[in-house]
């Protein structure tokens, strides 16, 4: 019933619906689609992403401006962050770029909203706006 | 009702719905890279599933997501996955162009 949320449902280790997860092969090397999903034009117009952990980051679009901070940053492997909307929960995304032979990377996103990611993590809910909240959970 | 999501069109076609107050099978093959047939075909599915709620204004049908059985976690998952999907189509383009 719940196998609708990705590509591949035996990939799912935890059956909830507040979660998103896809899955993309590209013809590019992983420092390359790297380059392109932490700069602007992808995640949004423009993007500022401190890359260390609890480092800002900023979304900005026509559609909607979203604030959050990083959570890891594994250059060119892994990229965990928060981020919302004003006055909305953050939702945790996390990029994850392997090799997978003859110039090829598959990505993996996962975007989840905070009851599940609760679960996962077994953390409080950071608050977006709040100061110390992302540092404590990167540490965590 | 999650049957008619299981493709990523119909979702992608349910957030630029829940975008806007209502819109036209027109106006969605504008904004989506499918025909106008293609989206009335989906638009169907998800009216069947209860999802979207059609209403006559003039010659033209208008549908408005069903705030009803699309419950929060569902509209988020149509919405943000929607969201997603455009952007990996936009990074498969930019990798294979």
């Amino acid at each position: 019933m719940t196998d609708w949320i990705a590509s591949e449902p035996d990939r799912i280790e935890r059956p909830t619906i507040e979660r998103i997860e896809r899955e993309l092969l590209l013809q590019a090397t992983r420092e390359q689609v790297w380059n392109v999903v932490t700069s602007g034009g992808w995640l949004a117009e423009t993007v500022e992403l401190d890359l260390v952990p609890g480092g800002d980051a900023n979304f900005r679009s026509r559609a909607s401006v979203k604030t959050g901070w990083v959570e890891d940053a594994s250059m060119p492997a892994r990229l965990a962050f928060w981020w919302a909307t004003a006055g909305e929960p953050a939702t945790r995304v996390e990029l994850t770029l392997e090799p997978a032979g003859d110039g090829v990377t598959r990505l993996r996103v996962v975007e989840a909203r905070p009851l599940d990611v609760l679960d996962l993590v077994g953390t409080p809910l950071p608050r977006v706006g709040g100061r110390s909240f992302g540092p404590a959970l990167a540490a965590a | 009702m999650f049957g008619a999501l299981s493709d990523p069109t119909r979702r992608a076609l349910l957030a630029a719905i829940a975008r806007q107050p209502a819109a036209t099978a027109t106006e969605l093959a504008s904004e989506l890279p499918i025909s106008r047939q293609a989206v009335l075909k989906h638009l169907t599915a998800l009216a069947d599933a209860g999802l979207l709620h059609r209403e006559r204004s003039g010659r033209e049908v208008r549908y408005r997501v069903t705030p009803e059985p699309l419950s929060d976690a569902v509209s988020w998952m149509a919405a943000v996955g929607g969201q997603w999907d455009e952007r990996l189509a936009a990074l498969e383009r930019r990798f294979t162009g």
